[in-house]
């Protein structure tokens, strides 16, 4: 009688602890997989992030065409407008695509790279548009994120009428 | 000996109750950073849309300004990557008296209004971005 309880009390306790060791690996297998899963998206939200904020560069160049009044040289990779300073008086900014970056040049001297130092530029190309009534540039952009193991990369289009000279 | 049996099958259960809360705010947490991917993802999406909305605009422009005629003919519908453009002009009327652009009044022959779309697949639903505006002739 006390031999049968014995068994059944230590039969009952090592089903117990197979049950709750498969319990464990379960819930450890899932908490390893959204651990993997919570690192990967948030490199994905950085290199997203990255990626948004060099909008800017579009916007700073569609800016700059749209202010300008002239085309002085344009090639795919380089343009030089004609534009005028907060005093009236006429001077150039140019768009240089150097290697990764693109640099600005404002009246002849080098401001700096517009893209951020973990943005990687693969294409920038300019295309002059003549009308009847004035010029207009179509800029494609091509970048990736430094980030990004994939190497995947993202286009921008815009195409912007010259303002300053209607 | 009872009493031991006992506490050590509460005590397991208490880990497993603990183990399990902690495994739904992680499972919970993941399912946050999944949508935030979704969210920055389209974010994205909408720079890029922006920027060919602006496009399609500055499109009309041309047409404007090559020749006034080349604005109403306007219609046209274009793939770039996942985004799908399309531009339509359509007429513009003006009140008889005001002469404000209106819904009501005569139609005014150098006043056009375009509208510029691009929609794109996102997760499974289609957003759609739209820009209004009227272009007049203003060369002729």
């Amino acid at each position: 009688m006390i031999l049968n309880i014995k068994k059944n009390k230590n039969g009952y306790a090592v089903l117990e602890l197979i049950f709750y060791i498969a319990i464990f690996v379960i819930l450890s297998i899932l908490v390893i997989d959204a651990m993997i899963t919570m690192t990967k998206s948030f490199r994905e939200t950085v290199i997203q992030a990255e990626l948004v904020q060099s909008g800017t560069i579009m916007e700073k160049i569609s800016r700059e065409i749209r202010a300008s009044y002239g085309i002085n040289s344009i090639s795919a990779s380089d343009l030089i407008l004609n534009t005028k300073n907060d005093a009236g008086a006429n001077k150039t900014v140019e768009f240089k695509f150097v290697g990764t970056d693109i640099q600005f040049w404002d009246a002849g001297s080098n401001i700096g790279n517009l893209n951020t130092p973990k943005i990687v530029v693969t294409a920038l190309s300019f295309t002059q548009i003549t009308t009847v009534k004035g010029k207009a540039v179509k800029i494609s952009l091509t970048i990736k994120s430094a980030n990004d193991a994939l190497g995947r990369t993202q286009n921008f289009y815009d195409t912007i009428v010259l303002r300053g000279s209607y | 000996m009872k009493k031991i049996t006992k506490n050590s099958g509460f005590m397991i259960v208490e880990v497993l109750v603990a183990v399990s809360i902690m495994t739904v705010s992680i499972l919970v947490a993941m399912a946050v950073a999944q949508k935030s991917v979704y969210v920055s993802r389209q974010a994205f999406h909408a720079t890029q849309a922006a920027f060919l909305l602006e496009e399609g605009a500055e499109n009309a422009r041309i047409a404007r300004d090559n020749a006034w005629s080349n604005v109403a003919p306007l219609n046209s519908s274009e793939q770039i990557g996942i985004f799908t453009r399309t531009v339509v002009a359509s007429s513009a009327s003006r009140d008889n008296t005001t002469k404000d652009i209106s819904i009501m009044g005569t139609d005014d022959s150098g006043t056009k209004l375009i509208t510029v779309t691009v929609s794109w697949p996102e997760g499974g639903v289609t957003i759609t971005k739209t820009l209004q505006f009227y272009i007049m002739n203003i060369f002729s």
